[in-house]
């Protein structure tokens, strides 16, 4: 404290403001109060947001080099036929094409059953990744199936499961947490468990998603455009699409969020703009003592902006230590990595929350600091 | 040479419809060296002449002269930096700041001048008004009369050349209000300073060197 009186000594306005705010602590308290619950709205919502759009960025970033190749809007195909498929092989080269059959069945387990999808592939290794067991390159007899189905069923690796009147044994168990949307139950068979003609969709894996988008770009080409007229005969979608949308949803959820954030910080600059009124009137008197001894009003100006400022500053630093905390639990909840949050991305939310934060203060401090500093000393000293 | 000439005041207030006449053709000087005193009943514009003396209001009419020079047409920001340098001004109700201690109150007037370090002159003055040994006390740690002393010593902070005080001992008990008179009269001697003062206290005006009676805004035999 002595060395906060030691550097406002040279600059008396800032002495004058700090004193005066020390003069009736509950209502300066209670000013800061409501500051400070505007920057936690702010930083607070700021980071969440943040912390969602990097886990969604994460989730996706796995599936962002994969195309997905299903049956288009102007198909008379019930999925992809095995020619469309040969000709994909032909035009991607340097990537795993890799066609699907799907279904979805009840599997059941001593006394217990569960709903999943089923997949049908001949390449399980280039689309799963196991937790525990393999994921071969072929599947012949045997299944792959989520981790959480299985231990909901009681199964575990090399236990038979049935599909569709055939027996396959549980050759690996899928990570449950398998990409955005993932958590699904799912049984990964053979392509043949499936007995039909065409694929329901086929995947692509690409080297990464500058590739995948290019590949989605040749097969339109080559499948859905008939000189200038489009015409879909195959649906392609890339995860670059999607986090993209995705991704330009999550900015409209945090524009949406720090709006929620401002309005309560414009609410306790009203607050401010009222102890600031009530103060400076209360302080008339004293005011015209301060302007009749020979302060300029541009000083009673700068002493009560710096006043707001000081209001600001102090319920600032404190929302800027609260949000912070925030911010842990935030990022622990959504990414389960707390340290998370110790990135430009998200501190940046403190920064303009504490920006704010003494941006409105001062702004609310304008209309009480004209008044005061151009009260007349004559009428003030009247009372 | 007078410190502060006004010559043919008026001064009129525009309450409501009504026209009040606060001061009229009021011809007033101050000296170097002397305390003068305006006396006269409640309402027959006392604080009004002060505060034209003390430049905090501009007359309706007449010529106000500080150091020979006319400012009757300052302005507001000029007028300031008039009172800054050369008035000083002790109120009835001491008007000291509450949340600083007494030398700090003393030195308020210099504070933004940072050319200035008044710290030394400011424990002076207070040693001089006999208050040496509260130099950090709050006014809420003071009697009445040891405030009004703070406030006098404020007063001269700044090496005026003339001291305005309004009623100084009026919420001071008789005795008090002897001293702190006979304080102002020490300064004004010491530091050379003219005092205009302004009292309903008949007795207090032992103390002038020359007494101005107000009655009805004017100055009786003018
Ligand atoms: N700001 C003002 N507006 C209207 N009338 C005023 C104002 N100031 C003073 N007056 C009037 O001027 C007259 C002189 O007032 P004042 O100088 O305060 O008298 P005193 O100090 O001798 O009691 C009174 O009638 C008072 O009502
Ligand atoms: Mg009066």
């Amino acid at each position: 404290m002595s060395g906060i009186t030691g550097i406002l000594r040279r600059f008396p306005s800032a002495q004058m403001a700090w004193r005066n705010l020390g003069r009736n602590r509950v209502r300066t308290a209670l000013a800061a109060l409501g500051i400070l619950i505007g920057v936690v709205a702010i930083a607070s919502l700021g980071i969440a947001g943040a912390a969602l759009q990097q886990q969604a960025t994460a989730d996706l970033g796995s599936l962002a080099n994969e195309v997905t190749v299903s049956s288009g809007a102007d198909s008379d195909e019930e999925g992809v036929s095995r020619e469309q498929t040969e000709e994909i092989r032909g035009l991607v080269t340097d990537a795993e094409v890799v066609p699907q059959r799907t279904d979805a069945t009840t599997v059941s387990s001593r006394g217990r059953s569960a709903r999943v999808s089923v997949t049908a592939v001949t390449k399980p290794d280039v689309l799963y990744d196991v937790s525990s067991g393999e994921a071969p390159t072929q599947l012949q007899n045997g299944a792959l199936l989520t981790n959480s189905t299985a231990r909901e069923l009681g199964l575990e690796l090399g236990d038979p499961i049935e599909y569709n009147g055939n027996v396959y044994r549980i050759r690996g168990l899928i990570g449950s947490e398998q990409g955005f949307g993932g958590g699904g139950d799912e049984l990964v068979v053979p392509l043949s468990a499936i007995d039909q003609d065409h694929y329901d969709t086929v995947t692509i894996v690409a080297a990464d998603g500058d590739a995948a988008v290019a590949i989605t770009e040749t097969l339109n080409e080559r499948f859905n455009r008939d000189g200038r007229d489009e015409n879909e005969e195959l649906s392609i979608t890339n995860f670059a699409d999607a986090q993209e949308s995705i991704g330009s949803f999550l900015d409209t959820l945090q524009v949406a969020l720090l709006g929620i954030g401002s309005i309560s910080l414009i609410v306790a600059s009203v607050a401010i703009l009222n102890v600031m009124l009530m103060s400076t009137i209360e302080r008339r008197g004293e005011i015209g003592v301060l302007r009749a001894v020979g302060i300029r009003r541009g000083e009673i100006l700068r002493m009560i902006l710096t006043e707001a400022a000081f209001l600001g500053i102090v319920g600032g630093l404190v929302g800027v230590v609260v949000s912070l905390a925030i911010g842990f639990v935030a990022f622990q909840l959504i990414t389960g990595d707390p340290m998370g949050v110790l990135t430009w991305a998200s501190l940046r939310y403190l920064v303009y929350g504490f920006g704010f934060a003494v941006g409105a203060s001062v702004l609310s401090g304008i209309y009480p600091a004209w008044k005061a500093a151009n009260d007349r000393p004559v009428e003030a000293l009247r009372g | 040479m007078s410190v502060i000439e006004l010559i043919g005041v008026r001064k009129e207030y525009e309450s409501g419809s009504e026209t009040v006449v606060a001061l009229s053709d009021v011809d007033f000087s101050a000296e170097r060296g002397r305390m003068v005193t305006i006396v006269g009943p409640s309402g027959s514009g006392k604080s009004t002449l002060l505060n034209m003396i003390g430049l905090l209001d501009t007359p309706t009419a007449g010529v106000v002269r500080l150091d020979g020079r006319d400012v009757t047409d300052f302005t507001e920001d000029e007028l300031t930096e008039e009172r800054r340098t050369g008035i000083g001004f002790v109120f009835q109700d001491y008007h000291l700041l509450p949340m600083f201690t007494a030398v700090e109150n003393v030195e308020l007037p210099s504070r933004w001048d940072t050319s200035l370090d008044r710290r030394d002159r400011a424990i002076d003055l207070l040693e001089r008004v006999g208050l040496g040994d509260r130099l950090d006390h709050r006014p809420d740690q003071l009697s009445g009369g040891q405030r009004q002393r703070v406030a006098i010593a404020r007063s001269l902070i700044n090496e005026p050349e003339i001291v305005l005080a309004d009623e100084p001992t009026g919420n001071l008990d008789r005795d008090t209000g002897r001293t702190i008179l006979e304080e102002l009269t020490r300064l004004k001697d010491e530091e050379n300073i003219a005092i205009v003062s302004v009292t309903h206290d008949e007795q207090l005006v032992e103390y002038a060197d020359r007494t101005v009676r107000l009655v009805d805004g004017k100055i009786e035999g003018q």
